[in-house]
């Protein structure tokens, strides 16, 4: 059985069309990223699986229940940390997770809950009123995991968090998908979906791209990152970083300006050119990448192929 | 939080397992139990408690100053009836539907504005559990402090020179918390049709507007002219027009509460025949014949002239064969409390239909 099917939705409001007959199926135990920039449609595709709006056309499966008859049933077996939430003000960590867990029937530890979030109990005994963006994050994230889900819904789980607070969500996200969980994880962010998922899919203006495979997403997005390298030392030395670098298999083109060497390279060879430029005897001052905008993503799936013909 | 049960405390223990027992039975218990906790610790339900506690401490205030108790009939003090009827009674029915809806007119459309809505809702609650519990959590936020002041009234009274008569101001306790539960329930419920806080303010407004205001006109002039168009006269017409006037919750607190100030068995007679203009200095009232009707054959009284001290007679509505139970007071108490069902179910109705 798949953990999400969507069949054919479409979704107007008024005259706008923000989601054009999606069709998508999402297998159970996948940790499935959904890309697609800011207003492309992925909440209103979220809000639907949680029936807060309902499809105009076209029907939705979560757990093998429909999305509005068994919108409770789906629910209950459901974390949800949803996007554009606000949290209560003046009742304290604590008392949120409570409501969480008295809500799911479930009887999770609250303090195992927070010390998985990185939220200290002190921190818990206070007003979530009192919260910053991340905390409050970091809150609704251990109020998802109570229950032991099925399903993770996480629409853009990042937002708000420090470095650390990513590294740990990634964390929680690889722990729960190796107790068997499915995580379905929307993002604007290319690099947040590549780092945690195993298959993603790519929607843009309502409509759905391209599903495909994250070795597939990296090989479409291969040559797209852009290292632009600061180098000590006069013009000759940036010509001899220049010609380091330009036969190594995984640089696709080379560039120079005043004592700057841009790089078009694969997504995970940074450290390849920065090696090869230091073993020319190089100093290497500065160094700055350019990750693939999701633009040129879409252009390199919309351009290729069907998006039906990827998969 | 996590209660910790203490072995040898055997009420909190027992508090707990009927709070657990709640959760496992009643969808809307813990949505309502969060909106306790939550609206329990703002600073607006102090505001409400100070508000409470003038409205009903104000008036036994300066009875206790002026030392006010002329009223005696029988050698019994009426000081008590007397304020209650006088003050009371127009107070409450003004001021505290505005309470009410103060309390409730944002209580979902501020959710849904702020997005909490979806916290809510991301949990195994249903969307009749939000609505169901909402409404219980947010009346039973505003008797916190509308029991806090009567019951300080009731300390006023006994300590004024009007003689507290307990089972009567218990009553009218009563009565009035159910009157500002339904007027609370109204609130919140159009708070959950409405998908802004403006419009579910104004639409609650209008609410107050209509049921304190026009609805007794629209009664007697509106319902009475249409009724007059399709020719229903006599009995059916009277009990039509009575029924509209009972199924308004201020009509029905007023006659209640009037009901038990008049006691005894004619009480509630009386009380609902007083709904009917007998006729004063500025309005001539309703025709003898009519109120001979309403007396009659609508409430089952014995009707009978009167003279007044100015010479004209006045038809006066005297124990009969019996008030019928769709008009007794059990059943005005029933309608009354109906309101709070018949609004969330509506509001359930619309904001099932809607995208969040």
């Amino acid at each position: 059985m798949a953990a999400i099917e969507l069949d054919g939705v479409t979704k107007r409001f008024g005259g706008v069309t923000a989601l054009q007959s999606v069709d998508l199926t999402v297998e159970e135990g996948a940790i499935f990223g959904f890309l697609g920039p800011n207003g492309a449609g992925k909440s209103t595709c979220i809000n639907i699986l949680l029936d807060f709006v309902r499809p105009t056309d076209g029907t939705a499966r979560v757990l093998g229940y429909d999305a509005y008859e068994g919108s409770t049933e789906i629910r209950e077996r459901t974390g949800v940390l949803p996007e554009g939430y606000d949290v209560y003000d003046r009742l304290t960590g604590y008392q949120h997770l409570e409501f969480a867990i008295e809500s799911k029937g479930a009887d999770d530890d609250p303090d195992e809950l927070l010390d998985r979030v990185g939220l200290s109990p002190e921190e818990g005994e206070r007003k979530a009123g009192g919260y910053s963006k991340g905390m409050a994050q970091r809150l609704v994230l251990a109020m998802a995991l109570v229950g032991e889900p099925d399903l993770l819904l996480l629409d853009e789980p990042t937002s708000g968090l420090d470095p650390n607070g990513a590294r740990m969500l990634r964390d929680i996200v690889r722990e729960e998908s190796e107790r068997g969980a499915t995580v379905f994880f929307s993002s604007h962010i290319l690099g947040q979906v590549e780092a945690v998922c195993d298959s993603v899919g790519i929607l843009n203006e309502g409509e759905l791209i391209a599903k495909d495979s994250v070795e597939g997403l990296r090989a479409a997005a291969t040559g797209d990152t852009k290292l632009v390298v600061t180098v000590g030392g006069d013009d000759a030395a940036v010509e001899t970083a220049q010609a380091a670098v330009a036969d190594l298999d995984s640089v696709v083109d080379t560039a120079t300006e005043d004592d700057r060497l841009t790089v078009d390279c694969d997504n995970g060879a940074k450290m390849t050119v920065l090696n090869a430029i230091e073993d020319a005897g190089i100093t290497v001052e500065d160094f700055e990448a350019q990750e693939a905008s999701l633009e040129e993503l879409f252009a390199s799936y919309t351009d290729a192929e069907p998006a039906e013909a990827v998969q | 939080m996590s209660t910790e049960d203490n072995p040898f405390d055997g009420v909190a223990g027992s508090l707990n397992a009927a709070d657990a027992r709640l959760v496992e039975t009643f969808g809307w218990y813990t949505v309502a139990k969060k909106e306790f906790r939550d609206a329990v610790r703002s600073m607006g339900l102090w505001l409400l408690t100070v508000v409470f506690i003038s409205i009903f401490i104000v008036p036994v205030a300066l009875a206790l100053y002026f030392d006010f108790n002329v009223v005696t009939r029988g050698g019994q003090s009426l000081g008590m009836q007397l304020l209650i009827s006088q003050f009371y009674l127009n107070i409450v029915t003004v001021m505290v539907p505005i309470i009410a809806i103060f309390v409730g007119y944002a209580s979902i459309s501020k959710e849904r504005e702020s997005g909490s809505l979806k916290l809510l809702l991301s949990l195994p609650n249903s969307r009749k559990d939000v609505i169901v519990g909402k409404v219980l959590g947010r009346c039973a936020v505003v008797c916190v402090p509308l029991v806090i002041a009567l019951g300080l009234g009731a300390l006023f009274f006994a300590a004024s020179s009007v003689a507290l008569k307990p089972a009567l101001y218990a009553q009218f306790g009563l009565f009035t918390i159910a009157f500002t539960a339904v007027f609370v329930a109204i609130a919140v419920s159009i708070s959950g049709a409405f998908s802004s806080s403006i419009t579910s303010a104004i639409a609650s407004f209008a609410a107050y507007i209509y049921f304190t205001f026009a609805w007794n006109w629209v009664a007697n002039d509106g319902i009475g002219a249409l009724l007059s168009q399709l020719g229903i006269e006599g009995s059916l017409r009277w009990h039509i027009i009575l029924g509209t006037k009972l199924l308004n919750p201020n009509q029905a607190y007023k006659t209640l509460t009037n009901a038990m100030l008049a006691n005894g068995e004619s009480g509630a007679l009386s009380a609902r025949f007083g709904m009917f203009s007998q006729g004063g200095l500025l309005s001539p009232g309703l025709p003898a014949e009519s109120l001979n009707t309403i007396c009659g054959s609508v409430l089952g009284g014995s009707p009978a002239q009167q003279e007044t001290a100015f010479g004209s007679a006045r038809v006066v509505c005297n124990t009969g064969s019996g008030l019928p139970v769709y008009f007794s007071d059990p059943a005005v108490f029933v309608y009354m409390l109906l309101w709070i069902g018949v609004a969330a179910a509506i509001s359930y109705y619309t904001f099932n239909l809607a995208d969040l």
